[in-house]
């Protein structure tokens, strides 16, 4: 794992491209005079889930999109298996994204496809299928992995959003990927759905082998599926390491973040804002 | 100087920030619209997207083909109202059909079609790629290793490119029908006269010129819808905005190209049929 980085005379950090499965080397991404990511370096291990924590618009999701190139960086480079993959056109990397899987934060079905046809996608794009009735097993035996055989001619519209996740999880599943990407998995379901997710994470983990990166705010499932946790703060990373170590970091922001607590100043703040009017309404309510 | 001025007044600084910004969008669309062609192109090609390119033409082509045929028939018909009075005046009247003929099927037959198509499959298209867009659903089609110009932006172009044309061929032929109609029916013009003077005024040349356009003009409403789709901002809002930006462009694209399309034709008319073009 490559939590110490050595920085060099002209400042890039001494992470090399074969220092993991996918090396994030001196990101920075701007959006106009916005840094969202500030010259990033993260090797992510072979095997092992990585999540990435922190408050929400602190370039998490932006991270997470650079690891496929889906967002190119505007300085730094990306590595997949020991190659540049940052600077490949998108007809070369079509092969480098048949070993990812990615989970979209609402899911991204495709609406007018049916559950199972939104499975069969990437099997489509990807396999010469020769014979459909071994498509129709592959479909079944993913949504029997995340418990929803059944509803494969059902349509994402008809879906509540638990379901939805899992069905984008099968698809996301659906080529054995090497790597699965997950944009907060758990965000907007309830207790119980979110800890199926988490099982399922570590299912895969286990089962497939596969490498995994969860970018999540929710802490519970950090701790439960995660053997390395990072934490952005600014565009920057302010901690990394397993659960152990973040539980016991001593930056107060780390602290606060995992705690889920307000911060000092934030209460004062908002005391200080009385919830009463001192602002009238500017006009009477009718009943 | 002229920099340091410009950098000194924050006005002159915006509106270069903004032309630079144009520029760029310019070259994006330039880029983008490239990529769509040659896309395109290799999509005939390939038997795997036909499907595609199928259910494409159902939703562009054949759906569309009543509220073409209605456009067609109303032009048509507000022509022979329009135009009759002048031409009664001075007693040709019976050269209506020519008027009437010749507008609809070398100008507003294809313009007028292009242009409803523009509102109804241009809108579709940018809505619904513009929905994919703020949805993620483009960057899914992406992260499964899909390019998603081959697999939602060609089968769209190719079935805008080619069903236009065929599309401008249903508003002339009720163009035609409802300038008929008003015509010879209401207003009681000779028949036989109505026909022969437009087969003598109506060339084959007229009618291909005006299918032609329609290559042009489908092309372009679905680069510009494609790409307003893709490039669309977060939000209802944003979906919103990119179909109006999308109708608009197009609306003006159909128009310039229109003009550019005449002055091409009327130079190859003319090295062809020097004479004729003069009658």
């Amino acid at each position: 794992m490559n939590t110490e980085q050595q920085t060099t005379d002209n400042g890039q950090t001494g992470i090399k491209p074969d220092d993991g499965l996918i090396v994030l080397k001196n990101i920075t991404k701007r959006f106009g005079n916005n840094v969202v990511l500030d010259d990033i370096s993260l090797a992510i291990e072979k095997g092992k889930t990585t999540v990435v924590i922190g408050p929400s618009g602190c370039g998490k999701s932006v991270l997470l999109k650079h690891t496929i190139a889906l967002m190119r960086p505007t300085s730094g480079e990306v590595y997949f298996k020991n190659k540049r993959i940052d600077n490949l056109d998108d007809q070369l990397l079509t092969g480098v994204r048949a070993h990812f899987g990615y989970l979209f934060q609402a899911g991204a079905l495709f609406d007018s496809l049916s559950v199972a046809e939104n499975i069969m996608f990437p099997v489509r794009q990807h396999c010469q299928i020769t014979r459909f009735s071994a498509v129709e097993e592959l479909v079944r035996n993913k949504l029997k992995m995340v418990g929803l055989d059944g509803l494969q001619h059902f349509f994402p519209a008809n879906l509540s959003g638990g379901q939805r996740k899992r069905v984008a999880l099968a698809r996301a599943i659906a080529l054995d990927p090497e790597v699965i990407l997950y944009d907060e998995p758990t965000t907007g379901l309830d207790p119980i759905r979110a800890d199926v997710i988490n099982e399922l994470v570590l299912k895969l983990r286990k089962e497939l082998g596969v490498t995994s990166i969860a970018v999540t705010h929710d802490m519970k499932s950090a701790y439960k599926i995660a053997d390395r946790i990072v934490m952005l703060h600014h565009g920057k990373i302010i901690a990394d390491g397993d659960a152990d170590n973040i539980r016991s970091h001593p930056d107060p922001i780390v602290q606060q973040f995992i705690k889920g607590e307000i911060s000092l100043k934030e209460l004062e703040q908002l005391q200080k804002t009385s919830a009463g009017s001192s602002v009238r309404l500017p006009c009477d309510i009718e009943d | 100087m002229f920099f340091a001025i410009a950098l000194r007044n924050p006005m002159i600084g915006t509106a270069i920030y903004k032309l630079g910004e144009e520029v760029g969008n310019v070259g994006q669309f330039a880029r983008f619209a490239w990529r769509s062609a040659v896309t395109s192109m290799q999509s005939v090609a390939k038997s795997d997207t036909y499907p595609l390119i199928w259910a494409q033409m159902l939703l562009i082509g054949v759906y569309s083909v009543p509220v073409i045929m209605i456009t067609g028939a109303f032009v048509g018909m507000t022509l022979a109202l329009q135009a009759y009075d002048q031409l009664a005046g001075i007693g040709l009247e019976e050269h209506l059909g020519v008027l009437i003929n010749i507008s609809v099927v070398k100008e507003l037959g294809p313009v007028l079609a292009a242009v409803m198509l523009a509102g109804r499959v241009g809108g579709a298209l940018t809505a619904e790629l513009g929905t994919m867009k703020v949805t993620e659903q483009i960057d899914a089609i992406e992260s499964m290793g899909t390019d998603p110009v081959k697999y939602l932006v060609a089968p769209r172009m190719l079935a805008c490119l080619l069903l236009t044309p065929a599309l401008i061929v249903y508003a002339d032929l009720l163009g035609i029908i409802g300038g008929w109609f008003i015509s010879v029916i209401h207003l009681h013009i000779n028949a036989k006269a109505y026909w022969s003077f437009s087969a003598y005024g109506v060339d084959l040349w007229d009618v291909g010129c005006g299918i032609i356009k329609g290559f042009f003009f489908g092309g372009a409403m679905a680069v510009i819808s494609c790409y307003k789709g893709f490039n669309c901002k977060e939000g209802a809002r944003g979906v919103g905005q990119a179909c109006t930006e999308a109708f608009v462009m197009s609306f003006i694209s159909i128009l310039a190209l229109d003009f550019v399309l005449v002055i091409i034709f009327k130079a190859l008319y003319s090295t062809f049929w020097p004479l004729k073009s003069l009658v």
